[in-house]
């Protein structure tokens, strides 16, 4: 059974719509939820947790209906936003006092051990923390009550390199019995080269692509020639950029047959999504 | 619901909270507007909510494993436990005041009929506060403007009356009825049961306001994009 299962979501304003937005992620597994800045991300996860209205669809969360069941899926859930931007003036410790009361399923073992493991005091305030401490502390409430699955949205913006391979590692580890998943949206797209199994791909409002990594990987790949290559294959090359030699640019694999003496090589995730959006701008 | 009341009191309980309860005192000042440390109340519950908002309490509240209701629920039950509080306060300071100034008030009397004038104050703020504060940008400011100029009418228009009322009393009946059993310090079993009415019908007053603003608030909240 799916985690998480999201189904024909819509949501409706003046000037972007969320457009049937489907996608699902079976337990045990990252999924990187990726896309440029107002293709959607955010809105699809705050109408999956229903914190804003939706104007159609249905979520699933571990078999329940979100609509119909909201507390219970909540428990299941731990959801981050950005950096923890609650309760400045308070200590760590009455936030965590709170928070605990929550959750029946509130590890405080686990609790403390991911205290201690991101060197977070409990009797710091939450203003006195750095915006990398801050999405710990986020990260910590979340693990500690057993969420089954666990909705990230840009947590790792404010970490520096080490705290980031520090952060995967935990997340990692985190799906490693098998039974917990990880929605993942960061625009760090490195981040997820090295943690995620599946890609969602939103571009303005719908989804692109839902699949593992390594499809969504090989349905691409990288070219490079000169520019009368360029000229001559432009209708099938996805977004390029130009350079003293040549070009390089994107295509889908399919059409690895029809681009001649070009040189190729795999397509990574970052130059997937830059060369797509590229192509939609100038589409648009 | 007993785990969001205690983080209402935990992390949004500001010590103004407090400061504005100890308003209450305002009842020693000879001839004064008694309702006014009421008001003082309504501003403390202002806020708290302010401070909510600048801690993005809201955002917080609902990543917890709550529903949009309940967390309207825990903020209007928050609101009454302090109103009530700030209720019995009132009481002991109605004693003092009949024991420090005994001569009667210019304006409604220190006497149980306030407490009855106190729960309209209370309603018409939960009225207007919060449903104003559930719609759209989920802001306090706003509500809280609105209810002031609303409370500080009906203080006027309440406090006038019982003026009215005292300049005519030997000329008109009511008045003089009122000012015999409403608006002073309970004599006799007749005044007290008018008094203890006048308290029963600010409550209901109160219970029926405050029911409908939390079934608008939660209409309200439900259309908000968070």
């Amino acid at each position: 059974m799916n985690i998480l299962e999201v189904e024909g979501l819509r949501k409706e304003y003046p000037e972007f719509t969320l457009d049937n937005v489907s996608f699902s992620l079976e337990p045990g597994y990252i999924m990187g939820f990726i896309g440029r800045n107002g293709a959607g991300k955010t809105t699809t996860m705050k109408a999956m947790l229903n914190l804003i209205g939706k104007d159609g669809g249905r979520v699933m969360i571990d078999g329940l209906d979100y609509s119909k069941n909201e507390i219970e899926c909540k428990k299941k859930i731990g959801f981050i936003m950005g950096e923890f931007d609650y309760y400045k003036q308070s200590k760590l410790k009455t936030i965590a006092c709170v928070v605990k009361r929550m959750y029946e399923d509130w590890d405080e073992e686990a609790y403390k051990g991911y205290m201690k493991h991101f060197g977070l005091s409990e009797e710091k305030k939450v203003k006195e923390l750095s915006a990398g401490m801050r999405v710990k502390f986020g990260l910590a409430l979340a693990l500690s009550h057993n969420a089954k699955l666990l909705i990230l949205d840009e947590p790792t913006s404010g970490l520096d390199p080490v705290s980031r391979d520090d952060l995967l590692d935990v997340l990692r580890g985190v799906i490693e019995d098998g039974t917990r998943s990880i929605l993942y949206s960061t625009h760090i797209i490195s981040d997820l080269e090295k943690c995620a199994d599946y890609i969602t791909y939103i571009h303005d409002g719908r989804i692109l692509l839902s699949t593992d990594v390594v499809s969504f990987k090989e349905k691409y790949l990288l070219v490079s020639g000169d520019m009368d290559d360029l000229a001559r294959y432009s209708d099938i090359i996805i977004g390029h950029k130009d350079h003293a030699f040549g070009f390089t640019g994107l295509i889908l694999a399919e059409n690895k047959d029809r681009i001649g003496s070009m040189k190729t090589a795999p397509a990574d995730l970052e130059s997937i999504m830059i060369y797509t959006e590229q192509e939609a701008s100038l589409n648009a | 619901m007993r785990n969001l009341l205690y983080k209402e009191f935990k992390l949004c309980t500001t010590p103004t909270v407090f400061i504005f309860m100890a308003f209450v005192l305002m009842l020693l000042i000879p001839n004064y507007m008694y309702l006014i440390p009421a008001f003082f109340l309504c501003n403390a519950i202002f806020q708290a909510f302010q401070q909510g908002d600048t801690n993005n309490d809201l955002s917080f509240t609902m990543l917890l494993p709550v529903s949009k209701k309940q967390a309207v629920m825990a903020k209007y039950l928050y609101a009454a436990i302090i109103q009530l509080v700030m209720l019995l306060l009132y009481i002991p300071m109605i004693l003092l005041n009949n024991a420090v100034t005994p001569q009667p008030n210019e304006m409604l009397d220190a006497c149980p009929t306030l407490l009855g004038g106190v729960l309209t104050v209370f309603a018409l703020f939960n009225l207007i506060f919060f449903p104003t504060y559930y719609k759209r940008d989920c802001k306090p400011g706003k509500g809280f403007l609105i209810a002031t100029i609303v409370i500080f009418v009906w203080i006027f228009t309440f406090e006038g009356f019982f003026i009215v009322s005292k300049a005519f009393a030997d000329q008109v009946w009511i008045f003089n009825w009122i000012q015999n059993n409403i608006d002073c310090i309970p004599a006799n079993s007749a005044s007290m049961t008018a008094q203890l009415t006048a308290i029963l019908i600010g409550l209901i007053i109160y219970a029926l306001l405050t029911f409908i603003s939390f079934k608008k608030s939660v209409s309200n909240l439900d259309k908000v994009n968070l």
